[in-house]
């Protein structure tokens, strides 16, 4: 039998996160399902800020980036297909039987089973707009080119790098004069 | 169905019968009271009887939250814990953010009312329409932390909101908190003590519920803008940079961080306690509460020294002070420990600071001595009896007994005229603030409904002098006495347009911290977005708010009123009042506490001589139907 390798695709944009600024405030959540569901309800928000309270991380835990998606490989139906274009994964409603096969193969554990309305919430990085990375006040939560996002996160490395040497000049300055 | 924002219902748990009930929330309590605050003060009035012992069965604890708890307003993500103080004996409230107010709301209520008394521990367990009081035998004894760590994993859930009675607590400190999720405090007047003389050792919430509102895509349109405010607000960022430790520096330089037991306003190590000292040095990373885009809480980890190894979050300006400054403490980490020590037992770290002050003074002046406890020396700066004192307050050992009580009862068991280093009002211990260089919290201190509180009516504008802040408020005419610190003049003015809009903020609920320092929002903000998440269309106008305010400040002062409080409790330690300040910008200054008294009870409509709101304002606030649970003597 010859096993069938999982599709690896090129991602052009994609939500990234740096959990070292995530103050987990969880504004994100709330964003997303004022905007999905036109009301103030974060356990439907198809991104899940995790808190730890006694160690003081917060990490967000959003849709990909999954070069290889579980969630469309494990569909039995596939309803979970990607976008040809854009390869944000999505899924067609009419399609899915429910089985919530993706929910439990998600690494981040962010789609979900709505139990009210008996439905799959899977985020759709708001059609290439996401509101999280939108409303995020630290930019935890960033949308863009993997290219573009580490540029972001070289520039953050530097910017506190810099602050580093002015801080310890400083310091020393202080001290030397004392 | 209730208007926008709100869920409609009211949860009561009766722990005597072992019973849940949901009632309707009544709809003209919307008009009336918005919300919060204003709530808590109308139930709490209407069944807890005149007179009861706040740790009695007759006591009820009352959480509450408001119609924007839990959506994306910002910072809106706080509750309040209301009840009869077990530390004072009137009016008592304590405000906290964190999670679990929304959560809350998600599960489906706008209040939690905790009635009666269960005869064994037990802790309650509300997820949505699951609701359950579970055996708590063998949470009893266990530190907040250890709680809520059990309680979350006994239910698979890490994202149960908690709010845990310490031990300190369980033994009823007069002064002991509520630590919601591990270092959330709601903090003052004795909250964890009210719970746990109810046998109660932890709420525990989870909500997957909706909060909607009135017009929502309005409201979210407005809500994002004014977190846009927020975030582009050059003192919020610094704020959201240093969090409240940017006031050490503040209050120094205007001679107002008090200093051992608030004999003076000037610390020389201040330093060492400022933001700028800590940040670098303690702290690993920054975090907020619900829905808050400032985010001042910060988590510290200390390297080295004695208390290598601390990990947790705070503490805020006001625990720098109690346990730095005011004990003549210079040292960071020994503010942290004893921080992480009070929220572990559950005590207010303000009170148990200001307690120990109390001691540190009496046995500098040799009013106590080694007798008393138990062979400790009490020194100023001494940061290893701190921490042992801390110890015995939350266990009730040896002296930490008597401290257990506050400083007012403290005083009184110990006599010998200790009480003269016993600072507090109405038996709450003063908070980080000088009066005698900041005249209007004088007069905040005196006249707050809970003691001597610094978040119902802190003039933050003229202290800092915002001049065209206090211009377009209080109008040019009142310039520049009105900001001028260290005058009387105009300062109930101030104060109660101050205590006004922070009634509000109370109702809604939103974070001192989007309201007053720095001013970002106000009434008329407020204003704009009430009709939005409600539909009550008369909450729109700020003459109308200001009445609710109101009504909300006298009803509060009615409560006291039946406990027995009138004009000559509204005062404040001799501390302030007669000697003057002894060094720094503020040297040689004194509150003159009456003529702002007068002024402010004109402004409120109450007796000049009694204190006692008059009976043509009471009409005028439709507040008449206190008299039916008026005591009958």
């Amino acid at each position: 039998m010859q096993v069938r390798s999982p599709e690896v695709v090129w991602l052009p944009s994609q939500l990234t996160v740096d959990y070292t600024k995530c103050t987990g405030c969880r504004i994100c959540e709330l964003a997303c399902s004022a905007k999905h569901e036109g009301r103030f309800q974060p356990s439907l928000a198809r991104l899940k800020i995790i808190r730890y309270d006694d160690l003081g991380i917060d990490i967000p835990n959003v849709c990909g980036p999954c070069e290889e998606a579980p969630c469309v490989e494990v569909c039995p139906v596939y309803a979970m297909r990607r976008d040809p274009i854009s390869k944000m994964v999505f899924l067609d409603h009419d399609k899915c039987i429910l089985c919530k096969s993706c929910v439990g193969a998600c690494v981040n554990g962010v789609i979900l089973l709505d139990t009210a309305e008996m439905r799959i919430i899977k985020c759709d990085h708001c059609g290439g707009d996401p509101e999280c990375a939108k409303v995020c006040p630290t930019g935890a939560i960033q949308y863009g080119p993997i290219s573009s996002a580490t540029t972001f996160e070289r520039h953050g490395k530097v910017t506190s790098y810099l602050r580093e040497i002015e801080h310890s000049a400083e310091t020393q300055l202080s001290d030397g004069g004392s | 169905m209730a208007a926008g924002g709100y869920t409609g219902r009211i949860l009561r748990v009766q722990l005597g019968e072992g019973n849940f009930k949901v009632e309707k929330l009544p709809p003209e309590w919307i008009r009336d009271y918005i919300g919060g605050d204003g709530f808590a003060a109308k139930l709490l009035y209407e069944e807890v009887p005149a007179r009861c012992d706040p740790l009695s069965s007759h006591n009820k604890l009352i959480m509450s939250t408001g119609p924007i708890t839990g959506t994306l307003w910002p910072m809106s993500g706080r509750t309040v814990f209301v009840s009869k103080a077990a530390q004072t004996g009137i009016w008592g409230e304590s405000h906290v953010g964190g999670f679990i107010g929304p959560e809350l709301k998600y599960a489906g209520y706008d209040m939690l009312v905790i009635e009666g008394q269960s005869d064994k521990p037990v802790y309650i367990l509300i997820e949505d329409s699951n609701l359950q009081i579970l055996d708590a035998g063998k949470f009893w004894g266990m530190k907040t932390h250890e709680v809520t760590a059990a309680i979350k994993r006994e239910h698979c859930d890490p994202d149960i909101q908690i709010a845990a009675v310490g031990p300190a607590g369980e033994r009823k400190v007069r002064f002991s908190s509520l630590i919601i999720n591990n270092a959330r405090a709601a903090g003052r007047t004795g909250m964890g003590a009210v719970l746990g003389a109810k046998n109660v050792k932890a709420i525990a919430i989870r909500g997957h519920g909706a909060v909607e509102v009135n017009d929502h895509e309005a409201f979210t349109k407005l809500a994002k803008a004014a977190h846009m405010r927020v975030r582009t607000n050059p003192q919020a960022q610094e704020m959201g940079k240093w969090g409240t430790w940017i006031l050490t520096a503040v209050k120094q330089e205007i001679g107002e961080l008090p200093t051992y037991n608030h004999r003076t306003g000037v610390f020389p190590g201040w330093e060492k306690l400022s933001g700028d000292y800590i940040r670098p040095r303690y702290t690993i990373s920054d975090r907020a509460c619900f829905g808050c885009s400032l985010g001042c809480k910060k988590m510290n980890y200390v390297r080295e020294g004695p208390f290598a190894g601390t990990l947790g979050e705070g503490p805020e300006y006001e625990g720098l002070m109690a346990f730095g400054s005011n004990l003549g403490i210079a040292d960071y980490p020994t503010t942290l420990k004893a921080n992480q020590i009070c929220n572990e037992y559950g005590m207010d770290t303000i009170s148990a600071g200001a307690t120990i002050g109390f001691a540190f003074e009496a046995f500098e002046n040799g009013l106590i001595t080694t007798k008393d406890t138990g062979g400790l020396q009490l020194e100023w700066g001494d940061s290893q009896t701190v921490i042992e004192l801390l110890e015995m307050m939350g266990k009730r050992e040896g002296f930490g007994d008597i401290l257990a009580e506050g400083s007012r009862a403290a005083a009184k068991r110990l006599g010998r005229g200790t009480e003269q280093y016993a600072i507090h009002v109405k038996g709450l211990e003063v908070s980080g603030q000088d009066g005698r260089t900041h005249r209007s919290i004088a007069l905040g201190h005196a006249t707050g409904a809970r003691g001597a509180d610094h978040l119902r009516s802190l003039v933050v504008v003229d202290q800092l002098g915002y001049e065209k802040v206090a211009r377009e408020r209080w109008g040019a005419d009142k310039l520049p006495e009105i900001i001028d610190p260290y005058t009387e003049k105009y300062k109930a003015t101030a104060v109660v347009e101050s205590e006004n809009a922070y009634c509000i903020r109370d109702t809604l609920i939103v974070c001192w911290y989007s309201v007053s320092w720095p001013p970002i929002f106000w009434m008329k903000d407020f204003a704009d977005m009430l009709p939005l998440a409600t539909g009550e269309k008369s909450l729109g106008d700020v003459k109308n708010l200001t009445r609710i305010a109101e009504r909300q400040v006298t009803l509060k002062r009615l409560f006291n009123t039946r406990e027995g409080i009138t004009r000559a409790d509204d005062n404040l330690p001799r501390r302030f009042t007669h000697d003057p300040m002894p060094e720094g910008p503020g040297k040689g200054q004194t509150v003159d506490l009456e003529p702002m008294l007068d002024d402010y009870y004109r402004l409120r409509g109450w007796d000049l001589e009694t204190g006692l709101p008059t009976e043509q304002k009471i009409r005028s606030l439709s507040l008449e139907w206190t008299k039916k649970y008026a005591p009958s003597h």
